[in-house]
């Protein structure tokens, strides 16, 4: 079993129009792994995710999730019963609601069992909500989010918006997480701690990783292994320092 | 923060509790302190009250706009009224009925309706208004076309032996309060619930609620179904009531009506909603006394509504609220 990758997307290809934005890229996470997934940009690296977690439908290809083929899966239904999450590259959280309540929303669909359970206002609702707050709590906590917690979520830094997204996702114990640019835009303290976060999911929750970035010192710190897209096409794939060096890797985000 | 603030703050009573119990008495004194007339039009609010509050499920919960609110008001008028006329069916039956019937009604013009686009939506739920009034005008061996059904029996319980009649506007306004105040629990332990929380998460971003699992369309169509269950009991209640039924229930003003109540009460707020009904309904039906300055008063009202209330009265409301309750 072990053996078996988590996560494994074959020959993905996705057009919009004229524009070939995912051409038959193939990639697969191993269990417990942190992949990189680099590209200079429009090199359709958010479409690629977008095929994987059922936001867009792909023209072609197929998409296995713990041995099971969920390709045709709508969003919803990946995140419930596959347990794969995502982020978007432009930050969403629910700007209106307090941190707290942001955390509770994302996990509520993994502790009730259906949608009409979701109506129960009993003693028994009560009960998974509040575990559900414990559980909120203690991923703010490490998120460095508790004076925070009561407040919008829109009224807080970009930076603060991530560690919202990325708490979110970790609240129905996911089997793997996908992040879009997770660093983009936040300053360098906070970008520790997502690092800092993200380690701690992959080493103590045993969450896997695909995760799209930019910037270079991260992928290198954090990914065992990088797949490179560029116009739609996967490049190359390899140890993170073996890319780096590659000429084609170079060639591409120069020539652009 | 200073000492005084504080001393001022222990010194000012709770006054919630006083006032609500006031609320509740002139609730239940309202037929013995105005007149027959004022019962009428508190009556006529308490009757939009119920698909205004489902509305406020779609609309200020989950994000949805639609104009179909009539259309399950009427259907709910209609099989409540056939029912009574045909069948002499006691009131529980006509209308449990009649929100079963257009909650049925719902789910198939729910499902296409809600594939589209929000403003697609609206489109459509307008059309389901125009082609509910088509129907009742058309279809004449049931409905008897524009005569519409008339002489609808008043409301009469029947529990064994025990029979009772609803015959007088006093009595017929006991029964609506009742009637209110079970939907308007009905709504709070839905607004309470966790799927309350999904619904909100689906207005404030629907992509995202879909990424952390919230399965959005099915929860969109429940929702609309039950409003449209919320507009078919107000339905059956407007049917004994006025005991006459036409194809002009299935009327856009109708839904306009309900959807003002919404969002000038509040959208996304119970108490809203409340006072919206009484506001805007009860209020027009009483103005209806001088018909010349009724839409004048009308119109002011949503002038003034758009300019200084753009949420609607609810954020005045709480913290008229949260003032008597001692806080800052
Ligand atoms: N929804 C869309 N509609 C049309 N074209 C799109 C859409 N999303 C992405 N594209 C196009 O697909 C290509 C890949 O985009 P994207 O996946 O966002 O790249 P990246 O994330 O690597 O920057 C770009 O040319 C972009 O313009
Ligand atoms: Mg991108």
């Amino acid at each position: 079993m072990t053996g078996l990758p988590i996560l494994e997307i074959s020959k993905i290809s996705k057009s919009y129009g004229a524009v070939k934005a995912v051409n038959d890229v193939s990639l697969h996470v191993g269990r417990g792994e942190i992949a990189g997934l680099i590209g200079p940009n429009g090199s359709g690296k958010s479409t690629f995710f977008d095929c994987s977690t059922g936001l867009q439908r792909p023209d072609a290809g197929t998409v296995k999730l713990d041995g099971q083929d969920i390709t045709g899966w709508s969003l919803n239904r990946i995140a419930r019963e596959g347990r794969m999450l995502r982020s978007f590259q432009k930050t969403v959280v629910f700007k209106a609601l307090d941190v707290e309540e942001n955390l509770v929303i994302a996990g509520q669909m993994f502790t009730f069992p259906s949608l009409f359970s979701t109506f129960g206002i009993g003693r028994l609702s009560k009960k998974r909500i509040s575990g559900l707050r414990d559980r909120a709590r203690e991923l703010i906590k490490m998120a460095g989010l508790w004076d925070v917690r009561h407040q919008p979520a829109g009224n807080l830094s970009g930076g603060q918006q991530k560690l919202i997204q990325f708490a979110s996702m970790l609240m129905p114990e996911p089997k793997i997480i996908l992040l879009d640019e997770p660093m983009a835009g936040i300053n360098p303290k906070i970008i520790e701690r997502v690092i800092e976060t993200i380690l701690y999911a992959n080493k103590s929750l045993g969450v896997s990783f695909l995760v799209i970035e930019h910037n270079i010192d991260v992928v290198t710190s954090i990914c065992q292994r990088v797949v490179v897209l560029d116009q739609g096409k996967k490049l190359v794939e390899g140890l993170p320092h073996d890319i780096i060096a590659d000429e084609r890797v170079r060639e591409a985000y120069l020539g652009g | 923060m200073s000492l005084a603030d504080t001393a001022q703050q222990i010194r000012r009573r709770d006054l919630r509790l006083p006032l609500a119990a006031i609320l509740v008495v002139v609730a239940l004194a309202a037929p013995f302190i105005g007149s027959r007339y004022v019962t009428h039009s508190l009556i006529i609010a308490l009757i939009f009250m119920l698909p205004a509050h489902g509305l406020n499920l779609l609309v200020g919960y989950t994000g949805l706009l639609s104009l179909a609110q009539a259309a399950f008001f009427g259907i709910g008028a209609y099989a409540a009224g056939l029912l009574a006329v045909h069948y002499g069916t006691p009131f529980y039956v006509n209308a449990t009925a009649a929100g079963l019937l257009a909650g049925a009604c719902a789910l198939p013009l729910g499902i296409p309706a809600l594939r589209l686009r929000a403003t697609s939506f609206v489109m459509c739920t307008l059309g389901f208004v125009i082609i509910g009034q088509a129907i009742a005008k058309n279809w004449i061996s049931v409905t008897r076309g524009d005569m519409g059904l008339s002489a609808i029996p008043k409301p009469h319980f029947a529990l064994g032996p025990l029979s009772f009649t609803v015959s007088g506007t006093t009595s017929f306004y006991y029964m609506a309060l009742a009637i209110g105040a079970l939907a308007t629990l009905a709504v709070w332990m839905i607004v309470r619930s966790p799927a309350g929380r999904n619904m909100i998460a689906i207005r404030e971003n629907e992509t995202l609620a879909e990424s952390l699992g919230v399965p959005t369309w099915r929860y969109k169509l429940l929702v609309f179904i039950i409003s449209a269950v919320f507009a078919g009991v107000g339905g059956s209640l407007y049917a004994h009531y006025l005991t006459v039924v036409s194809p002009l229930t299935f009327q856009m003003y109708y839904s306009t009506t309900m959807l003002i109540i919404v969002l000038g009460g509040g959208a996304g707020t119970i108490s809203g909603v409340v006072f919206g009904s009484l506001l805007f309904v009860g209020l027009t039906e009483a103005l209806r006394i001088t018909p010349e300055l009724r839409m004048i008063a009308y119109g002011l009202c949503l002038l003034v509504l758009v300019f200084w209330f753009k949420k609607g009265f609810a954020p005045v409301l709480n913290r008229f609220w949260d003032m008597i309750g001692g806080a800052k």
